[in-house]
């Protein structure tokens, strides 16, 4: 090293460390010629790359973000007036989008009966599990659930209001008809129009806004 | 980190001697207008390397002495000119003459007799201040739109990113000031985070391979240039403000430079506001947007030999997105393209920017210094370090809308250190060593799992190009490599989350071999051959989740293999008349293992609905184009252009177009300019006219609806110019979609759901001083 020192006629070198490795700088206030000019140059810029080059870390192990908005479950309750066990339909995706498939739970409803239907969502990603139909309930008037069907004679009524008179759909009343099977779709706007035209009997074409949830159940009627 | 460049500045100190030579040749020259051939005067022609120069007299006549047998870089530049950068090699008493091109929108390359000049044998356009300025309400992209063969792609008007032959994105470089831009350069919704009134000049390298630069580029590089700072002591800048009716936006950008003692230093600053923008019918809701930077320039020659700069720049904005674009699944997306008028749509005019909306900052520093070792060679030393803040709001339930749902945070440093040298009297040599390094992490304040995952990235790359000039005859020939190590750390979308690592390595590699032959003195024939390649970039490899504003579920794959292009271009210009100017360039572009989004063959459930999947695959693809214009000027100031523009990607393994390829277009312009007396010494109209030919490439089932159709845009522009003793005022009213037509662009993602801006009229004026 002492040799080459003079050879370049360093008067000073500095010295920085990185992964515990050093690297030693030379500055040279004189060089003689060109051509060692040139070299010292393409020297330094080889020793920087190669020093640089060696100077790598690792990604810092990222936090994971508290998911609290995520809604992994959606439970629909339905228990006949008249009384007698309740009816549960339900749809759970505990990784959230993508990953595994959700588990959906289909159910049977008798054929002319009444029904109080109750919504709940649940974030199960927490423990214990977050209540999200509260987070619906505070912001009533920007959320409103829609219930199509192609069941001949199976209607579904919104039993509550936000404060301006409007429905959202946490409670509702169900009535069966005849025998019959097909879908049911149970979706959650956020901030649709509810102003807008048959939005409020439960039409959900003029509603706009964003989907939140878009759940389709098989539904039996006996 | 810091000390290490701090100690490149010292170093350079030590090269502080030099030899003297006879130096006593001179130059003679004389500066035309290329469009009226008459003499200019009052030109300045510069040489800055000894800080002497000279002004054309009234007859456009200019001396330079005491040179020696070298190249010498002459500066000329005018007001109401394009200034021009000349590397002139001296070797004997020389004279030439120099053609200054006026406020045209026609871009050419510089006729210089005797001379050679130091752009590529790449087909290069250049936007010049003047056309800068009169579009500066307008983005980066935008900007550039209507050079032949660049388009945009846009997520609604102020989210645009350019298209250069096709390739944008990841497959883009752009260079601010030098360096390859670092940020989130791989969304189609993320425009670049650059001031383009910062530049003197913005190129478009329209390239079969980018070998000097960093970056993915698999050919074109985009140049947003702010030039040498001119050594002319005194205060001088230049304030503009311009107004544009669509969307009652206003826009002001003040420069102001100095000089003395060796230092000369030059700062920027753009502030710029509009409300929502609107189509012919309606409002688009929430498309307002704010945006303030700065920008500062220091330069010191510290001898004959030695000189250093210093650019800061900062780049802050705030852009609204169209509510009615923001859609929660595929049943909303139906819906919006089923609709004339997007949901949320207001009657009312505001600036206010709500959720859906995006914040980001980008903020550069660079240091620059350049040493001249002898007459013929130089040497250069960079650093320049990035910082890139993203922030992405959407409309979120429970009062979560203020919290980001994409929160990344990019820092990146870079080093080059560069070599030019002429040997003999035809050859020339640029070689280089770059570093980068790249840290990008997700801030996990949003709450939602992140679609790119945190890495690290470091790259090195070497390159040389080597250039011979004799006779009529360039050749360019060079090399690049460049490797890069990836590490990445993701969060699995499994439940419970789990932290992976991983970490890939990738060398990719870029040759070119180019030709021009100046076939007479009007007339020039390019071809270049290059293959480029490029690694697949991180979100390529792990996007993993759902991208909401796109109503899909996006999944990368991790064992993506190296992108392959081999590049042609074939370009000829010529004067065939004092009226007639043509000019065609042909590009042919095969790219094996073409990366891209596919849509795959499955729904996947969720409880937000169902969602398509599209994956990261990859093909083998072909890029063809074709960009012809012709000039006729029938009067000496009537100018009239025809540009015809024609592309086509295709997917060559599954038979089909590649998706997100430019529509092609037909445009028609003409020019009329009045030399006048009085206030005005120049004043011009423009009108103009684009057609736009509907995409036909894509069938059905590789979007969610068809591209739209053909459209026909109108435009003109009134500018004037008005010379003052020591300044000069320019004044400009352009007005866009004149007939205020409906329409749809195949490139505007926002055409799911609304129409395109309806006219727009825009006045502006400038005083340079």
């Amino acid at each position: 090293m002492e040799n080459q020192d003079e050879k370049w006629n360093v008067k000073n070198k500095i010295q920085f460390k990185c992964n515990d490795v050093a690297f030693n700088i030379m500055f040279a206030p004189s060089l003689k010629n060109i051509t060692m000019k040139i070299k010292f140059f393409g020297a330094l810029a080889i020793s920087l790359l190669v020093g640089l080059s060696a100077c790598k870390k690792e990604q810092e192990t990222p936090t994971v973000p508290n998911e609290e908005e995520v809604i992994t479950t959606l439970t629909y309750t339905l228990t006949p007036t008249a009384g007698g066990t309740p009816v549960v339909f339900s749809f759970k995706d505990l990784d959230g989008d993508g990953g595994n498939d959700p588990v959906i739970v289909h159910a049977d409803l008798k054929a002319n009966t009444e029904y109080m239907g109750v919504i709940e969502l649940l974030n199960e990603q927490e423990t214990p599990a977050e209540d999200i139909t509260a987070e619906i309930k505070e912001e009533d008037d920007e959320h409103q659930f829609f219930y199509q069907n192609d069941i001949s004679g199976l209607h579904v009524h919104y039993m509550d209001q936000d404060d301006n008179g409007k429905p959202v759909g946490l409670k509702t009343h169900v009535v069966t008809g005849a025998q019959g099977s097909g879908v049911l779709t149970v979706t959650l706007r956020h901030q649709p129009d509810k102003s807008a035209s048959g939005v409020s009997d439960g039409e959900i074409a003029n509603a706009g806004g964003e989907t939140d949830i878009e759940v389709t159940f098989n539904v039996n009627v006996q | 980190m810091f000390n290490k460049f701090i100690l490149l500045f010292f170093l350079s100190i030590g090269f502080l001697t030099g030899k003297t030579q006879e130096c006593n040749y001179h130059i003679q020259g004389e500066v035309l207008d290329d469009q009226t051939n008459k003499p200019i005067p009052y030109v300045n022609i510069y040489l800055r390397e000894l800080q002497q120069g000279d002004v054309s007299d009234s007859v456009g006549q200019f001396v330079l002495h005491n040179l020696c047998t070298k190249v010498y870089q002459i500066e000329i530049s005018c007001v109401g000119y394009s200034e021009q950068h000349l590397n002139v090699l001296v070797n004997s008493d020389t004279s030439f003459t120099v053609k200054l091109r006026s406020n045209s929108e026609i871009l050419q390359d510089l006729t210089i007799l005797g001379t050679s000049s130091t752009a590529s044998t790449q087909e290069t356009a250049v936007l010049d201040q003047l056309t800068i300025t009169e579009r500066s309400h307008k983005n980066l992209a935008n900007m550039l739109e209507d050079i032949s063969g660049v388009t945009t792609i846009k997520s609604g008007n102020k989210v645009s990113k350019p298209v250069v032959q096709g390739l944008y994105g990841n497959r883009l470089t752009l260079l601010n000031n030098g360096v390859a831009q670092s940020g989130q350069q791989w969304g189609v919704d993320h425009s670049p985070e650059i001031d383009p009134l910062v530049a003197s000049e913005i190129s478009v390298i329209k390239g079969a391979s980018a070998l000097a630069y960093m970056g993915s580029s698999l050919g074109s590089v985009v140049i947003v240039n702010p030039g040498e700072i001119p050594q002319e002591e005194g205060w001088h800048g230049r304030a503009l403000y311009v107004y544009e009716t669509n969307g009652r936006g206003h826009g002001t950008n003040l420069q102001l430079r100095n000089y003395k003692n060796g230092w000369a230093w030059r700062t920027n600053i753009t502030l710029k506001q509009n409300g929502d923008l609107h189509t012919p019918d309606y409002y688009l809701t929430n498309t307002g947007s704010k945006e303030a930077n700065g920008a500062f320039q220091l330069e010191k020659r510290f001898s004959d030999k030695w000189k250093a700069d210093a650019y800061i720049s900062s780049y802050n904005t705030e852009i609204g997105i169209l509510r009615g674009s923001h859609i929660g699944n595929t049943t909303d997306l139906e819906e919006a393209l089923q609709r004339d008028e997007p949901f949320f749509t207001k009657s009312t005019f505001s600036y206010d920017i709500e959720p859906p909306r995006q914040l980001v900052n980008h903020h550069l520093v660079k240091l620059h210094t350049q040493y001249t070792i002898d007459s013929t060679q130089w040497v250069e030393v960079t650093y320049a370090g990035q910082w890139d803040l993203r922030k992405e709001f959407d409309v979120r339930r429970g009062g979560r809308s203020n919290i980001p749902a994409l929160s990344l945070n990019q820092w990146s440093h870079f080093v080059e250190g560069k070599y030019h040298g002429y040997f003999g009297e035809y050859w020339s040599l640029v070689g280089g060593v770059q570093y980068r390094s790249i840290d990008n992490t997700n801030d996990p304040e949003t709450n939602i799992l992140p679609l790119i995952p945190d890495y690290l990235s470091y790259e090195n790359g070497v390159f040389a190009i080597l250039k011979r000039q004799w006779n009529s005859w360039e050749i360019e020939t060079g090399g690049r490599w460049n490797s890069v190590d990836q590490r990445v750390v993701r969060i699995t979308n499994g439940f419970p989350r789990e932290i992976v690592r991983s970490e890939n390595v990738y060398n990719t590699f870029g040759i070119l071999g180019g030709v021009t032959y100046q076939i007479r003195n009007d007339s020039k024939l390019a071809f270049n051959i290059g293959y480029a390649s490029r690694n697949p970039e991180v979100n390529e490899l792990y996007s993993n989740g759902l991208h909401q504003g796109v109503g899909g579920i996006e999944e990368g794959d991790p064992n993506l293999k190296i992108e392959k292009s081999l590049k042609t271009t074939l370009s000829w210009r010529s004067q065939l008349s004092p009226k007639w100017n043509v000019s065609s360039e042909w590009y042919f572009q095969s790219i094996q293992d073409y990366i891209y989004l596919a849509p795959q063959n499955e729904i996947r459930l969720t409880i937000r609905g169902a969602f398509p999947v599209f994956k990261y695959e990859q093909t083998f693809a072909q890029i063809m184009g074709w960009d012809v214009g012709v000039v006729f000027k029938p009067i000496e100031t009537l100018e009239t252009t025809l540009k015809y523009s024609w592309i086509k990607g295709n997917d060559l393994t599954k038979d089909l177009g590649l998706i997100n390829m430019p529509s092609n277009s037909l445009f028609a312009s003409a020019k009329y300019d009045w030399n006048v007396d009085g206030f005005f010494s120049k004043v011009d109209f423009t009108l103009t006219n684009k057609y736009v030919f509907q995409q036909t490439n894509i069938v059905e089932g590789q979007d969610f609806v068809l591209p739209p159709d053909a459209y026909n845009l109108m435009g003109m522009k009134i500018s004037g110019t008005a010379p003052m003793k020591k300044s000069e005022w320019h004044f400009f009213m352009t007005i866009d979609n004149l007939l205020n037509v409906k329409y749809r662009d195949y490139l505007n993602r926002q055409r799911y759901f609304a129409d395109d801006l309806g006219r727009s009229i825009v006045f502006g004026a400038s005083f340079s001083f």
